[in-house]
């Protein structure tokens, strides 16, 4: 049994000349929570079909629980539970109905989570589908997936028009029930702030590619933003930089690593150093994704000073 | 125990999880030989991954602060950190060289940052006290 749950291999997705997945390399660990984040259009969507066999690569492949991925593999479908984007089922069906729909279809569904999930998440189980509120719609899908038993889950955006009450005691799902229970779900959300209490891994994509794969804990620890005064600060970006922007005698550096011997280098220059601190996952998914917009071929960015300085 | 965790500060929330877990014990709140609750119910209770909890306690454990007996209980440890002396002074070193660049950049007096220290060890001490005598 392989450690990954899930493993891309140079993953293509074309539509004509637009690369929707550019030869993306996507590793999940089993029993991990995985946050695949990225800004709208960046390929997440795409990608999730592929996994389930919904699409088909344009080129490379991957694994899923070990199977490899493409259309009809039952063997990926029947171990996975999927909540789409579009929180669309049935419309004429009440949750109970879909219920007993759905459940012939999974070999190991469990009725009792079914009992207890409509019960914790207090969902109305004998209205039509399509009579419901979003986040209704989402709970029942969130049902559907919960009760299969799934080795592995992914949820694309399982959190749509939930109330907080609803996102709390689906955190607590996640943690309690899907964590301990050494199942893996991979989650496509932009609730960053969500992403970042129960997500373990984060995976960050943009224009089809990955920008970053690593573990949230070593994120946090590596990258720092780094505020300096001083007269002759360097405006280069270096390959620790995410980004460097430059005010009058003030300079903001956001590093991926190395940030306190950078900070070293500045203070043995003669500036002040008046900050470097952590960053929370929504500063650096703005950081990454923003610098990645404005350069196209990994020079300095746009919004640097045109003053060439010489760099550490 | 009661945790608080802010998964958007910036600082990894494994590590928030250990300082306040460090703060409970050196205030005395926590005793030696007191029991902790499980790293399944930290994780649940706060909503966070359930390593990032086991990665605290396996954290404190190092550090000789916590003890996990066989059968998964946790415990804080009888004897919390045997450590060398200079193993001690190293570890704490680091935060010792922040309050003097910090202290130093904010141009205070060094008398005046070492009183600030003895304050705070002070009102460790305090708290310790007041603990101490509302178990009486």
């Amino acid at each position: 049994m392989s450690e990954l749950a899930i493993q891309t291999d140079k993953l293509v997705k074309a539509y004509s000349e637009l690369k929707a997945v550019d030869e993306l390399s996507l590793n999940v660990p089993r029993a991990a929570i995985y946050g695949f984040l990225g800004r709208n259009g960046a390929g997440k969507t795409s990608t999730l079909k592929m996994l389930l066999g919904l699409a088909r690569p344009t080129a490379g492949g991957g694994t899923v629980l070990g199977f490899p991925l493409g259309p009809g593999q039952v063997a990926i479908l029947e171990r996975t539970a999927y909540v789409s984007e579009t929180k669309v089922l049935y419309g004429t069906l009440t949750a109970r109905e879909l219920v007993r729909f759905t459940r012939g279809f999974y070999p190991r569904w469990s009725d009792d989570a079914v009992a207890k999930y409509a019960r914790s998440f207090e969902i109305p189980m004998d209205r039509p589908f399509a009579k419901l509120s979003l986040g209704n719609r989402t709970k029942v899908c969130l049902l559907l997936a919960l009760a299969q038993k799934a080795d592995l889950l992914i949820l694309d955006e399982p959190a749509s028009g939930l109330d907080p009450v609803a996102v709390d005691e689906f955190q607590r799902v996640l943690v309690e029930d899907l964590a301990s229970d050494g199942r893996t779900v991979l989650i496509s959300s932009h609730q960053l702030a969500d992403m970042e209490r129960v997500a373990e891994l984060v995976g960050v994509i943009d224009h089809g590619k990955l920008l970053l794969e690593a573990r949230l804990d070593d994120i946090k620890s590596q990258y720092r933003l780094i505020t300096a005064a001083g007269a002759a600060l360097p405006h280069a970006k270096t390959a620790d930089m995410v980004s460097v922007s430059a005010s009058g005698d003030f300079c903001k550096y956001v590093l991926r690593q190395n940030a306190e011997a950078f900070a070293a280098g500045l203070r043995n220059q003669g500036a002040t150093v008046t900050e470097v601190s952590p960053l929370g996952l929504r500063e650096i998914f703005l950081e990454l994704v923003r610098k990645e917009e404005s350069c196209t071929s990994g020079n300095v960015g746009a919004k640097t000073a045109s003053v060439s300085s010489p760099v550490l | 125990m009661l945790l608080h965790i802010n998964p958007s500060s910036g600082v990894p929330i494994y590590l928030q999880i250990e300082n306040q877990v460090k703060h409970y014990i050196a205030s005395g709140a926590l005793k030696p030989g007191e029991a902790l609750p499980s790293v399944r119910r930290v994780a649940a209770d706060l909503r966070v991954n359930p390593n990032t909890a086991a990665r605290a306690y396996q954290n404190l454990e190092r550090d000789g602060l916590l003890r996990t007996v066989p059968g998964g209980r946790t415990y804080v440890a009888e004897n919390p950190a045997g450590l060398l002396k200079s193993e001690k002074v190293r570890r704490l070193r680091p935060y010792a060289r922040q309050i003097a660049v910090e202290g130093t950049q904010l141009r205070l007096d060094p008398r005046e940052i070492v009183n600030l220290v003895q304050q705070e060890l002070e009102a460790l001490e305090v708290g310790n006290e007041r603990i101490g005598n509302s178990n009486r």
